[in-house]
């Protein structure tokens, strides 16, 4: 979207310097503001750095991780996917119908499980469909991303309540809840799967063709088509993508909290997911998964570490809110002036 | 000269908007009575008064999210300090410190913009989160109902009154008085004046923009300070209207308002836009959303109804455009 309005010259050398520098300067910054936050944290409370609150932010993180990849990749392409949310929910609602209407009563462990397979591949489906919507609008229509993604929203959110009748969806089969809660050595499920799709989308943008095509297309699209790269179906490709990530944050979502529901997270968690992606400073063409990474667990630990030492305090829970505005001004700030010796120094 | 109107954007909103009307008033004719379009106009009063706040800024290819987070803002921090001050005036105060504020939460904006050469939308993103923040942790958390004695009536001080065999008496509210007074100036600012005109050109092309000699920061400073004023105006308008004050009022509509915007034919990406396009894209989302429940539609499915609509109409321009120019088309995506 809004990403870069008009060419201006300071946004090209920009780009200039991330072209040169693999581990760019943003992934330090946010690397050094992660670790002042830490100790920060660590020494105002004794109680922040300890194996249970570790263990229960890294429950908390990946849904939010995963939605903020599915956000990336479209803004990657000089996009934005504001469905993102609207397709999870729609995603974990339907997928819930399937498990509590489809499942037999008497059914025995082993056919519970295949039932559970099938709604995981329903969601994922769903994730499909919702994608390819975007991408004919976006793609092959050429209607603005933000406009088309707006309506599909509307039209996501409103099946969702359509089908569920305003209602939250429940009853889910007792084992479902393992996909969110089994750990290995450890390490929560829903942390590993965040780390490998992070992993799985980082080498798809740079270290394939597709990547570098994607990457092409955002940072300039008319050239792209005279490169002979097919725009809307990239487009169309981008879009399926962001919609099976959105639609496994649905599932992990319907795991932790055992239950499915059309207005979880409305519009909050779409604006997150464009926070964390401009603090990790992700421009059309331009971007890396572990700026994305380090900036999730910004903001997670914010809100943790703040969290902890404002309970009791009225309010308390939207200091995090307000620290997150003033941090990202902060970083926009200090980005300038980074940028600004750089090109002194060139 | 008619082939001209006939051309336009706001033409074809128009003709959506009859058409729309048309349809529904023969599913139900009891949409045509004059208190179906008193409701309408009451529903669109803060909206009329955000979009045009957010015009200048789109039309200068920014897209703003933060004005709903200082409409919030400034109207519950004002009413909170005057209630704490045993305040029983009228609004006159209220309009006053809330824009006095509003207008310094937009300068805010503009000198991040402007100072550290950022996106507007990236800005705007951090002090959408920073003022709702704000507002929840140091000024309060809770809605307040405890309004000044002498604004109490204020939400049913009609200009003029329809009585309606269903919904019983609904009233044309003076509020919108402000809405026209604020549509002229706005229109009267973007077309009669040199910084108006500025604010299409920074839109259009910035490079050219800047080296014709337009001052883009002093530009951006006002109309961020317009869009201040004017959020603070609709959070007020907004609290009265409904005799109570909400910290987090709008924080899920500024994508409404910018489809809005957007619907009333500007563009996303600058340079186009029309205070009288505006006001019909802000109507068409309130008709919209009054001819679901007029047609008997049932309440969970409204939503969906809405998103159709909403994927026909964003479509239809796009199609138009590519119809347009099909020779040597690329894919606008870098909005």
């Amino acid at each position: 979207m809004d990403k870069n309005p008009v060419p201006s010259t300071p946004q090209k050398t920009r780009f200039g310097w991330a072209k040169k520098i693999p581990l760019d300067s943003q992934t330090l910054l946010l690397l050094g503001v992660f670790i002042v936050l830490f100790i920060f944290f660590s020494v105002a409370n004794d109680r922040f750095f300890t194996v249970r609150s570790v263990r229960s932010m890294s429950y908390q993180l990946p849904e939010i991780g995963v939605l903020s990849l599915a956000m990336m990749i479209t803004i990657l392409v000089g996009g934005i996917n504001l469905s993102v949310n609207a397709t999870s929910n729609m995603a974990a609602v339907i997928a819930g119908f399937f498990m509590v209407k489809l499942i037999p009563a008497d059914a025995s462990s082993q056919v519970v499980g295949l039932y559970m397979a099938l709604a995981i591949l329903v969601a994922l489906l769903i994730g499909v469909l919702c994608g390819v919507l975007n991408g004919i609008l976006v793609g092959y229509i050429g209607v603005p991303p933000i406009l088309a993604t707006l309506a599909t929203f509307t039209l996501y959110t409103g099946i969702s309540t359509g089908l569920t009748g305003g209602k939250t969806v429940t009853g889910f089969p007792d084992q479902f809840a393992k996909i969110g809660s089994t750990t290995v050595l450890g390490v929560p499920l829903p942390f590993i799967i965040f780390v490998l799709l992070a992993l799985a989308i980082s080498i798809l943008i740079q270290r394939t063709t597709f990547g570098f095509k994607a990457r092409m297309m955002g940072s300039n699209p008319v050239a792209a088509t005279f490169s002979g790269i097919d725009n809307p179906s990239m487009i169309m490709k981008i879009f399926i993508i962001s919609g099976v990530l959105s639609a496994v944050t649905g599932i992990l979502t319907m795991s932790r909290t055992m239950s499915a529901a059309y207005e979880y997270g409305t519009t909050t968690f779409v604006l997150l997911t464009i926070l964390i992606s401009v603090l990790a400073n992700i421009l059309p063409g331009f971007g890396s998964v572990l700026n994305i990474f380090v900036a999730v667990l910004i903001l997670q630990i914010i809100s943790t570490g703040f969290n902890m030492l404002l309970t009791g305090v009225s309010g308390g829970t939207f200091f995090k809110d307000f620290s997150w505005g003033v941090l990202m001004i902060l970083i926009f700030i200090t980005n300038y002036f980074i940028r600004r010796r750089r090109q002194t120094e060139s | 000269m008619l082939k001209k109107i006939i051309r336009t954007n706001e033409f074809v909103v128009f003709l959506i908007l009859v058409g729309l009307s048309l349809v529904v008033g023969l599913i139900n004719p009891a949409f045509f009575a004059i208190s179906t379009l008193f409701d309408i106009l009451r529903g669109s009063i803060v909206y009329f008064i955000m979009a045009f706040g957010l015009l200048p800024i789109i039309i200068a290819g920014g897209v703003d999210i933060s004005f709903v987070a200082i409409a919030a803002f400034t109207s519950y921090a004002t009413h909170m300090f005057l209630l704490s001050r045993g305040y029983q005036g009228g609004l006159f105060l209220y309009f006053l410190i809330a824009g006095g504020l509003g207008l310094l939460a937009g300068l805010l904006n503009a000198f991040l913009v402007t100072r550290f050469k950022l996106p507007v939308f990236d800005v705007s993103l951090a002090t959408f989160t920073m003022w709702y923040g704000f507002t929840l942790f140091f000024v309060g958390a809770t809605a307040n109902f405890d309004l000044p004695k002498p604004t109490v009536g204020y939400y049913e001080n009609f200009l003029m009154v329809a009585q309606d065999p269903v919904s019983g008496q609904t009233g044309l509210h003076v509020s919108i008085l402000y809405v026209l007074v604020i549509g002229l100036v706005v229109w009267w600012f973007l077309k009669y004046t040199t910084i108006g005109r500025g604010v299409y050109a920074i839109g259009g092309n910035k490079d050219v923009a800047v080296r014709s000699g337009f001052n883009i920061n002093r530009i951006m400073m006002i109309i961020f300070a317009l869009m201040g004023i004017l959020a603070s105006v609709a959070g007020v308008t907004q609290a009265f209207l409904n005799r109570f004050f909400n910290p987090v009022v709008f924080i899920g509509n500024p994508l409404d308002v910018i489809a809005a915007v957007i619907l009333g034919g500007a563009a996303i990406t600058g340079g186009r836009g029309t205070v009288i396009g505006t006001a019909m894209g802000v109507v068409l989302i309130q008709l919209i959303n009054r001819a679901l429940i007029i047609t008997g539609i049932p309440v969970e499915w409204q939503k969906l109804v809405v998103g159709i609509i909403l994927v026909i109409f964003t479509s239809l321009p796009a199609l138009r455009e590519r119809r347009a120019r099909r020779m040597g088309r690329t894919t606008e995506l870098a909005q």
